[in-house]
């Protein structure tokens, strides 16, 4: 009896681990294995369903000319089930079992610091393509999504200047990026003369469904007689409720406009958008940005996954960018050597699909041009202000003060990710 | 910009006094061609003085174009720089002429440039449209007219609007114009503090937020003492309506939350209370009602536009069928071998909703879908100074009328009574003659259907994706036990209890502790009631 | 000496078990540091890794077992137990950080500093200890599980009802968590840990530790729960969970029995989340989602509940099949997970465990037809 019962175990172990290792002997030396991070299943697979079909396709394009170093790319696709440990297991696995030379994942901040000791020990690259709160710089982590500086401070410039707004609502979910992006945001907006009643800050659980009382209070802050506008750091999920609330109790974007870092293309295609014309979203890239690039980028992508109505979104671009670097990188290199690659990729610049070119700065995050768009009735936006030029990522900001003393530089023999200019050292974790 | 305003308002007047006079007035076509094309090329930055320029003219004529330029419809061909109003058509725009609005070419997309404009530029448009509009032959038209200017206040409407007020007929109208000329004499420097305070008075009276606004914004500019007084009077009369209404504000929102709950967990009173099957997968077959009514709208979209705002009635039934007929073969197929183990229906039906969830996901993708509100269910009106949004309404009359249809169906009908005994007695129901397995089935399938309605109400206010079961099924689970499992009435208050408690305590603890809060609370009354608010006696409720 | 007591004390299955996991304990870490690389019999290290995971799953589902299997609690909340066992181990692995963390703050943690925290908050003290970190590891899901259980055992709270309340503790708590104002990380948890003991957690040898020490403790918790389920306390257990108001008409302080067996498996639960978190690298709320209690069921279900020994299979069969499949087959693997749960229930009630009873039974039943085929299992009767 005993003995069935651990022949069952070891078995299905055993057949796991043979599986694992006879992958790795087959394929080792044909092709370079790229790995694919992204949440199939669960909360995440909403947002992380697309970026992997965008990889696939980068991928599939980047083999039809010819693949990279004369070899085919070989896409390896997990499902981590927007399960954090899970997250880890599967980057360890990608990088160990199946020794990838480049890992293209992530969405919430919580699962790239899952990962992130992983990267850092096993020594692997791993390309990050959402907007995050910063307070980051690793030497195995390229962000290739916006730092607070690219997002949220121009949006809000926008915002002083054309909609001379005087009170600020600053709403999110009770996590990470929305509490650093408000404390960015507060600090802002008081060295631009805000009073303090004139900020009303609002944190909502996850997955948030109940507006009512949120969207009234907002309401009610509005009617001070003084220009009101909303500045929303809420995440995926409860943003639909939210403007459906926002809709219904008829806060037209003329009266109070509500401006959303974390609301796309992609998020809008599940909303009735005739209602919210006019709301903003401040980004790097609109699917609506008017260059051949990016039309060209469009149509691949709708053959690609077969549907005319599938639209693209910010995060897409980043891994566009992000995959064209590492392969401009590797090409430069003459080898997926993960010490060379980080390197030489810095410096690398590649064509965005807004017109310019985006470089990899020595802090491992990239200069993107920031486009201010406002929603319109066909749930894509127009684009109503860009900035002057590109805007360097700042991993460390300047309006937090314990950040503000930090500085992030890759380039050896400097090799640091978080230098302290007061006490003149590189502390703490991110040194190798 | 300031000598434009005086240029344009002297325009303004002398057209007026054309207008008066001869009942139309006409720019020459050429000038107003100018200004439009002036406008295409000019920045986003400058659009707005051509916009007042456009205004200024005070011809009909642009209201068309001014419309489209807010409506986003106006775009330039990028050959040759020529404005056009356009409409979608096949294989492209359908270009008009902005004036006359001659229908021209049908021209791909690409070849066009959109005029583009803000939220600023659109609050400007609305003005200069108001301002053209306000003695229109159409009440329904000067009705918006005299709103849109109520909340542009712009003061060069001043004189169009007294004008307009003199010669109304429609009460309403006039109300509105009235309304509008009281909010642009406090903006109004030149206006005398009789003036003022009369608009004071009526904005004490009306007592809203938009009214708290206006007077509040006002105060700081008060020139003598008797405005400020007057202002500061309002401004406390105003808070203490709203203050009064809160509360009943805070109940309406409890009642709306408890009906979404309610609506939720219904079904679940059902296959679970009733029954004693633990249905994970019922969050699913919520889901599966709100696919269903994706599909009609797709539906209707495509093949029946006409039929759009008839979409949720045909969703109705169709939601009821598929989530009922899910149910019924997960019933016959796995649930029926499971009677008697209640903890090991968890298990199976965990699985189907795992399975339900991708099934979903492969079909329909992992993206959110639209699924979009009738006209009727879209808005709010007004009782005294509560807004009640008309999606919020419908579905608390839709929760209770499900409500009290199922009760009706329990106590009134042969299968309720079937149903009933089998719950009771299964055994001693067998005996008389019930084929206890079919009633299973169709009760079953009851619960499950209910479900699947419910997703159809839910799909108006929330995320249409693979995801939306989940997000229900623990409240469902709360608001079943803490009503007291197999009982209905113990579902609708324990689901009302739960919504308005977690309003009330959300003004004072935030979103976030509240709920916390109120799981503190469940656990607690469990403690006190071990069966729930209304818990039923006898045997049969041992699960 | 001590071997032969246990032998005779233990159930034979449990003994053998538990051996072979001691055996595991040295094994696995000495294929992985001994076997050079290549070798057809070397471990590699993200096998260590996952298995450590594992044998931490396995304990949990043990806790769950002595409760629900023996006892008749059903609890959708041990994940609680589990993730504050975690917490406890990650305060401590967080003040190990000490001036290493990215702001260099010898005393905050990063996530405080970066909140603009002025000083560590009363409930972070003690935590630098590695003994204070390690009496709460078990004292906090104890204290929690106390209080809960003498609330509902003394109401009487049974059933379905009971199922519930610890589904509510767990999402309540899951909420707490999540509340940056907590001060336990918010959403992103606690992570980016250093060292544990001076040890680094990225070395082979420290994950081997921590494997073998995960091993041991399972097999530790393994033989602990079997002695009890063999004692008379473990009798009236199975009496409470089979009759409860029989038993107490018998006169045993029912309440009393499932308060011990409750705050007993919370302390095991809160132990498997110490030794998870530094193998993993990451605690945060999402352990507590309610979805992750009802994973620990599953386990236990298919398994095979109220033996000891269908739990572990049930941890390591389920969380290997999810590990492999969501790699194999990316978009299709919750069909194959959800399909397992339904078969599992439907031909296999009483889990891999009854399985193979089944199937010994029929082999000597009917040694020629249809010996390899399981019968479905019979509805039974409605109680």
């Amino acid at each position: 009896m005993f003995q069935h019962s651990k022949k069952v175990a070891s078995a299905a172990l055993f057949g796991l681990m043979a599986s694992a290792v006879m992958t790795t002997a087959s394929h080792a030396e044909e092709t370079i294995k790229v790995g694919i991070l992204h949440s199939l299943s669960g909360t995440m697979a909403i947002s992380e369903t697309t970026l992997k079909d965008v990889m696939l396709m980068l991928i599939e394009e980047q083999n039809k000319k010819g693949g990279l170093l004369g070899k085919q790319l070989e896409p390896v696709v997990v499902d981590p089930a927007s399960d954090w440990p899970l997250f880890a297991e599967k980057a360890r696995e990608l990088l160990e079992v199946h020794e990838v030379a480049a890992v293209f994942g992530n969405w919430t901040s919580v699962s790239r610091k899952s990962v992130l000791p992983v990267f850092e020990e096993l020594n692997g690259i791993l390309f990050y393509p959402v907007q995050y709160e910063g307070e980051e710089s690793q030497r195995n982590v390229f962000y290739t999504g916006a730092a607070p500086n690219q997002q949220a401070i121009p949006a809000v410039d926008y915002l002083l200047e054309n909609e001379e707004v005087e009170r600020w609502v600053l709403a999110g979910t009770d996590y990470v990026y929305p509490r650093t992006t408000n404390k960015i945001l507060e600090a802002y907006l008081k060295a631009k003369g805000v009073a303090d009643e004139d900020i009303l800050i609002n944190y909502t659980p996850f997955g948030h469904s109940d507006w009512q009382t949120i969207v009234s209070d907002i309401k009610a802050f509005g009617t001070a007689g003084k220009k009101t506008a909303v500045v929303s750091t809420i995440n995926g999920d409860a943003n639909v409720p939210f403007y459906k609330e926002l809709a219904n109790q008829g806060i037209s974007a003329e009266d109070i406009p509500v401006v959303a870092f974390s609301v796309g293309e992609e998020e809008l295609a599940g909303l009735d958008t005739e209602p919210l014309v006019g709301h903003l979203a401040a980004w790097n890239y609109f699917q609506s940005v008017d260059t051949e690039i990016n039309a060209e980028f469009i149509e691949t992508w709708k053959a690609f996954i077969g549907d005319e109505d599938r639209v693209t979104n910010d995060p897409m671009e980043a891994h566009y960018i992000g995959f064209n670097m590492w392969v401009k990188a590797v090409e430069k290199a003459g080898t997926t050597d993960v010490d060379t690659v980080i390197d030489e990729i810095i410096g690398v610049a590649v064509p965005n699909l807004s017109g310019g070119y985006s470089a990899m700065m020595p802090n491992h995050h990239i200069t993107k041009p920031v486009l201010i768009g406002e929603i319109q009735e066909d749930g894509q936006f127009d684009i109503v202000a860009e900035t002057d030029g590109l805007v360097a990522g700042d991993a460390w900001s300047d309006f937090l003060p314990e950040s503000a003393k930090l500085i992030s530089d890759w380039r050896k023999p400097f090799s640091c990710g978080n230098f302290n200019v007061e006490t003149g050292q590189c502390g703490g974790s991110a040194t190798n | 910009m300031r000598q434009l305003r005086k240029l344009a308002v002297a325009v303004l007047l002398s057209f007026l006094a054309a207008v008066a006079s001869t009942g139309h007035g006409k720019a020459s076509d050429t000038s107003l061609e100018a200004t439009i094309s002036a406008l295409a090329s000019a920045k986003l930055k400058d659009r707005g003085n051509h916009i007042e320029a456009l205004a200024a003219t005070g011809d009909a004529q642009v209201v068309p174009f001014l419309e489209a330029l807010a409506a986003g419809d106006v775009y330039f061909k990028k050959s040759d720089k020529t404005v056009f109003i356009t409409r979608k058509a096949e294989g492209g725009l359908q270009l008009l002429d902005p004036l006359s609005l001659e229908e021209g070419e049908v021209v791909g997309s690409r070849s066009l440039k959109k005029v583009k404009v803000n939220n600023k530029l659109r609050r400007l448009v609305r003005g200069a449209v108001a301002g053209l509009t306000v003695q229109s032959h159409d009440a329904g038209t000067r009705l918006e007219a005299a709103n849109a200017l109520y909340k542009s206040q712009d003061l060069e409407a001043l004189p169009l609007l007294k004008a307009a007020v003199a010669a109304e007929t429609d009460e309403t109208v006039k109300d509105a114009q009235e309304r509008a000329i009281a909010a642009i004499t406090l903006k109004n420097v030149k206006a005398s503090e009789a003036e003022r305070l009369e608009a004071l008075g009526k904005f004490k009276a009306q007592g809203d937020q938009e009214a708290l606004a206006l007077v509040s914004s006002f105060l700081p500019q008060a020139k003598t003492a008797a405005e400020s007084e007057a202002a500061a009077l309002a401004i406390q009369s105003i808070e203490k309506s709203l203050a009064m209404w809160d509360a009943v504000e805070n109940v309406w929102y409890g009642l709306s939350l408890g009906s979404v709950l309610l609506l939720a967990a219904i079904g679940l009173a059902i296959t679970f209370g009733v029954m004693g099957v633990i249905n994970m997968a019922h969050g699913e077959m919520v889901m599966l009602g709100a696919y269903t009514t994706f599909v009609v709208q797709e539906v209707i979209r495509k093949s029946f536009p006409g039929f759009f705002e008839f979409s949720l009635l045909f969703a109705l039934p169709l939601a009821f069928l598929v989530a009922g007929g899910v149910g019924l073969a997960m019933e016959r197929g796995i649930i029926r071998f499971l009677y008697g183990r209640p903890l090991e229906t968890l298990l199976a039906t965990w699985g189907v909703s795992l399975i339900l969830q991708q099934a979903v996901r492969t079909i329909f993708g992992p993206t959110n879908k639209e699924v979009g509100n009738p006209d009727w269910m879209s808005g709010a009106f007004e009782i005294g100074g509560l807004a009640l949004t008309a999606n919020r309404l419908w579905i608390l009359v839709f929760a209770l009328v499900v409500f009290v249809v199922l009760l009706m169906v329990l106590k009134r009908t042969h299968f309720g009574l079937q149903m009933r005994a089998v719950t009771q007695n299964r055994r001693m129901a067998a005996s008389m003659g019930i084929r206890t397995p079919w009633v299973d089935a169709r009760t079953f399938a009851l619960g499950s259907g209910i479900a699947g309605m419910a997703g159809v109400a839910l799909s108006q206010i929330s995320n249409v994706s693979p995801n939306l079961g989940q997000t229900y099924i623990i409240d469902s689970f709360m608001v079943v036990v803490f009503g007291g499992v197999g009982n209905l009435w113990g579902t609708l208050v324990g689901a009302m209890t739960l919504g308005v408690a977690n309003k009330f305590l959300e003004p004072y603890a935030g979103a976030v502790l509240a709920k916390i809060l109120v799981l503190v609370f469940i656990i607690l009354f469990i403690q006190k009631k071990p069966r729930g608010l209304f818990a039923l006696k006898g045997r049969a409720v041992d699960l | 000496m001590i071997s032969r007591y246990l032998f005779q004390a233990l159930d034979k299955r449990a003994f053998w078990v538990a051996v072979a996991l001691m055996v595991f304990a040295v094994l696995v870490p000495l294929l992985n540091l001994v076997v050079p690389d290549g070798h057809p019999l070397h471990v590699p290290d993200y096998l260590v890794g996952l298995l450590g995971k594992y044998l931490c799953y396995a304990m949990l589902a043990l806790a769950l077992d002595l409760v629900w299997g023996y006892c008749g609690i059903l609890s959708l909340g041990h994940g609680a137990f589990f993730a504050l066992g975690g917490y406890a181990m990650g305060m401590y692995l967080m003040r190990q950080i000490g001036d290493r963390g990215v702001y260099a703050n010898p005393v905050l943690p990063d996530f405080m500093v970066f909140l603009n925290w002025e000083k560590l908050p009363w409930f972070w003290y003690g935590f630098d200890q590695f003994w204070f970190a390690m009496v709460m590891v078990v004292v906090v899901p104890a204290v929690l599980a106390f209080v809960l259980g003498w609330l509902a055992f003394r109401s009487r709270v049974t059933g379905v009802y009971l199922s519930i309340i610890t589904q509510a503790m767990t999402y309540a708590l899951l909420l707490a968590f999540f509340r940056n104002d907590m001060g336990f990380g918010g959403n992103n948890g606690l992570t980016d840990f250093k060292d544990i003991l001076g040890f680094s957690l990225q070395s082979s040898g420290t994950r081997a530790v921590l494997f073998a020490l995960s091993a041991l403790a399972l097999a530790g918790t393994l033989v602990l729960c079997s002695l009890i389920v063999r004692s008379k306390l473990g009798k009236v257990m199975i009496a409470v969970r089979d009759a409860e108001s029989r038993t107490r008409f018998l006169g045993y302080r029912v309440e009393h029995v499932k308060l011990f067996a409750f705050v007993l498996s919370a302390m095991i639960a809160g132990l498997a989340g110490a030794l998870y978190v530094p193998q993993v690298g990451i605690i945060n709320p999402g352990e507590f989602a309610p979805a992750n209690s009802i994973d620990v069921v599953i386990w236990t279900a298919v398994g095979g509940r109220g033996t000891l020994i269908g739990p572990i299979i049930g941890a390591f069969l389920v969380s290997g099949g999810k590990s492999y499949f969501t790699a194999a087959f990316p978009d299709l693997w919750l069909f194959a997970l959800g399909g397992l749960f339904v078969i599992v229930t439907l031909f296999m009630p009483k889990g891999v465990i009854g399985l193979l009873g089944q199937l010994k039974g029929l082999a000597s039943k009917m040694p020629r037809k249809n010996a390899d085929k399981p019968l479905p299992a019979k509805p039974e009767a409605a109680e």
